[in-house]
């Protein structure tokens, strides 16, 4: 397909190199941002059809900042109760770590064929890749997941995986891969094609895994929400189960999961709760239950006060949503699993083009999108910082910016300078920021410079 | 009372007409205004950067201009730069001195609203006038409520501009969507920047309106430039321009 060619030939490219092939079609572009910013729509609705909105978003906030102050207290008590429960507890320290301890699991039952609902931490740990290489079959089984996992991509947004696909695109994909009718496109049909063949993959799985959305700290037992009812199916078929989960999710007690699963799906796609909010607390009779606890660069970054914060959220992809870069540049431009500005919240350090962190206005919108206030445009400009400091700087700011800094602290340089770019009537300053005159000019006409400055003036209209 | 003002570096070098149109209406509203000399820049271009070392300088030397001024007030018709320059003095200097400084920084609208508001105005504005929410203006100053949060609504540009006979107040669709400008964002993600500012400038138009008119130059400046690129029937204008007509 066209596209996975684009993402892998695209590589570790800087974001704004990828932006700008993904924004040379135009159609897909308003189509993208439009679809994402109907989730919105919904979302402000179904925000604002609840007068306690607000208070919603401050005692999810107060409850996410509270576990991950006394995190180590509440971990212990989630394994214990687990335990009690008879849950089987697993502790990895990274992917690598999660991915070997999977596969034990998986491989001590004899597991050949895995059913998998959406989890973006497995995504995280490159889990389906490992497995496969094992000899061991995973079948995502979210619609969306399935979508792009049939097409070989990674996810492209947090909620909606596939939303950067048009329907015929999945009709095509569907006819290649499942045998549909050619042309077809039709939603129906298509799901209809899909759940046939996802059933068939549910009765000859051997095992499920599912991701935690929460896990109840005081109960021994986690959450998992899905649209489709994929996560259940999935658990209750085969008689193991295994659950993976960042050390970010658990909460307290239970009262405290019903606040965060009154903003979740209601911030993401405006539903009032997840279709299917699944409580697990115990494997089946007969069964397997596993839980695995996953670090993976969690505890680095609490560290950090204001990284810290990022660790309040929920995945409910309202930022993403919201956002007009990512509505107008799409998920692959990232460099990083998780897109958007929460992807960038938590992957910048990771980001080796160092770039991600500059795929962003500043203009806040996620940060009161958020329903657990994570302050993401306070996280992000943090990150400037911390790559500036480390010298690891995008778009030649490394040369430019001390200069720029030098520049604008001198009146006399400034004045001069300006004086000249206004009567040869360029926008900006002699040759020292010429590459900033040439991609403005691209795409923008230059402003009409004024005759003199404001200063000029005021010393003859002012002054005495 | 007696305004010192704070005129960033973009509105004094490439937009005085904004700059002359506080001053006159300021004036006109009976202030004795003064310009505070050796202004240059906030530093938001560099700390937006991340580059915290390359502003330091010319943080500073704004704070120094402003330092020991006698004034009630320090107004700015720029709101990014106004909320630059207060976090980032605050940054670079902890000294009283300083704090008395920030204390008494305020942003056009927001000083018009919240400190000495405009008793009449004297001629009318018969215009459809599209409003910019600029995202540091409402997020960042509360300029108005952000479309993303719930609960009560308040808007302070609309209040400062309802008042003018024959206004008509519109408001894009997405009303609050960034226009794209960013700062440095505008050059280094050229094409996504320019994207956002199309759709802005392309809902601004739609509205039927005369003019877009916001608190922001700097969002103004690259919306004039998608504008005339894409030939579209309506201008900028900064909030200062249409109350300076008004009085
Ligand atoms: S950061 Fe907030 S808005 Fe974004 S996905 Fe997480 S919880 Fe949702």
């Amino acid at each position: 397909m066209a596209y996975q060619h684009n993402h892998e030939a695209m590589g570790s490219q800087v974001h704004a190199y990828k932006a700008d092939i993904f924004c040379r079609d135009e159609t897909r572009v308003d189509w993208h941002s439009k679809a994402l910013w109907l989730l919105r729509e919904k979302r402000d609705r179904a925000a604002g059809s609840l007068p306690e909105w607000e208070q919603l978003r401050q005692l999810g906030s107060e409850i996410k900042l509270h576990t991950l102050t006394n995190l180590a207290q509440y971990l212990e008590t989630f394994e214990q109760n687990c335990l009690a429960n008879g849950i089987k507890v697993h502790w990895a320290k990274d992917g690598a770590e999660h991915n070997r301890i999977v596969h034990e699991i998986l491989a001590s039952h004899k597991v050949k064929k895995l059913v998998k609902s959406k989890s973006m931490l497995t995504e995280e740990c490159h889990l389906n890749p490992y497995l496969e290489q094992r000899g061991i079959e995973v079948i995502d089984t979210d619609l969306g997941e399935r979508i792009i996992q049939l097409a070989k991509m990674p996810p492209s947004h947090i909620v909606v995986p596939a939303i950067h696909m048009k329907k015929e695109e999945v009709g095509d994909l569907f006819h290649d891969k499942l045998g549909t009718k050619a042309g077809e496109s039709d939603p129906l049909y298509l799901t209809r094609a899909a759940r046939a063949h996802l059933r068939e993959q549910f009765l000859s799985a051997d095992a499920a895994m599912t991701g935690v959305n929460m896990a109840i700290a005081d109960k021994g037992a986690v959450v998992v929400c899905t649209n489709e009812g994929n996560a259940d199916m999935g658990a209750n078929l085969p008689k193991l189960q295994l659950h993976s989960m960042g050390i970010d999710k658990v909460v307290p007690d239970i009262d405290s999961a019903a606040v965060l699963l009154r903003t979740l799906a209601r911030n993401a796609t405006g539903q009032p709760v997840t279709t299917y909010s699944a409580f697990y607390r115990g494997p089946q009779v007969d069964g397997e239950m596993h839980v695995i606890i996953v670090d993976n660069g969690r505890t680095e970054m609490m560290k950090d006060k204001i990284l810290a914060e990022s660790l309040k959220c929920i995945r409910c992809g309202g930022c993403l949503n919201t956002c007009p870069v990512y509505r107008r540049s799409g998920g692959y431009s990232y460099n990083y699993t998780i897109p958007g500005p929460i992807g960038i919240a938590v992957g910048a350090t990771h980001d080796n083009t160092n770039s991600i962190a500059w795929a962003c206005t500043l203009c806040g919108s996620c940060t009161y999108v958020c329903p657990t206030k994570v302050p993401l445009d306070k996280i992000i400009h943090h990150h400037r910082r911390l790559k500036a400091e480390a010298g690891k700087l995008p778009y030649g700011k490394n040369a430019y910016m001390p200069l720029v800094g030098k520049f604008m602290a001198s009146t006399t340089l400034l004045n001069c300078s300006m004086g000249a770019a206004r009567t040869a009537l360029r926008i900006l300053p002699g040759s020292l920021l010429k590459p900033f005159s040439g991609a403005w000019g691209k795409y923008r006409e230059l402003p009409v410079a004024p005759n003199s400055s404001f200063e000029a003036w005021f010393k003859k209209h002012r002054s005495l | 009372m007696k305004i010192a003002l704070f005129i960033p570096c973009l509105v004094n070098q490439m937009m005085p007409d904004v700059a002359i149109a506080t001053l006159e209406l300021l004036e006109k509203l009976g202030h004795q205004v003064i310009l505070p000399a050796g202004q240059t820049c906030c530093g938001q271009p560099m700390t937006n950067s991340g580059c915290f070392d390359a502003a330091r300088s010319t943080t500073l030397k704004l704070l120094n201009a402003f330092k020991g001024v006698e004034c009630d007030a320090i107004v700015c018709p720029a709101a990014s730069c106004l909320v630059a320059a207060k976090e980032n003095f605050h940054e670079f200097d902890n000294s009283p001195e300083a704090q008395a400084v920030i204390n008494k920084l305020y942003e056009l609208t927001e000083f018009l609203h919240d400190i000495a508001p405009i008793p009449a105005f004297n001629k009318p504005f018969a215009h459809k006038i599209s409003l910019q929410l600029s995202c540091h203006g409402i997020r960042m100053l509360s300029l108005a409520t952000p479309s993303e949060q719930m609960g009560p609504r308040f808007n302070k540009v609309e209040a400062v501009l309802a008042n003018i006979a024959g206004i008509d107040i519109v408001y894009p669709d997405r009303r609050d969507e960034c226009c794209g400008f960013g700062g440095t964002f505008a050059v280094d993600e050229g094409a996504v920047s320019a994207k956002m500012g199309k759709d802005k400038a392309q809902a601004h138009a739609a509205t039927g309106a005369q003019y877009v008119v916001g608190f922001d130059p700097s969002c103004l400046l690259h919306l004039d430039g998608l504008i005339r690129r894409q030939q579209l029937p309506i201008e900028i204008r900064h909030i200062a321009q249409v109350l300076n007509a008004a009085l």
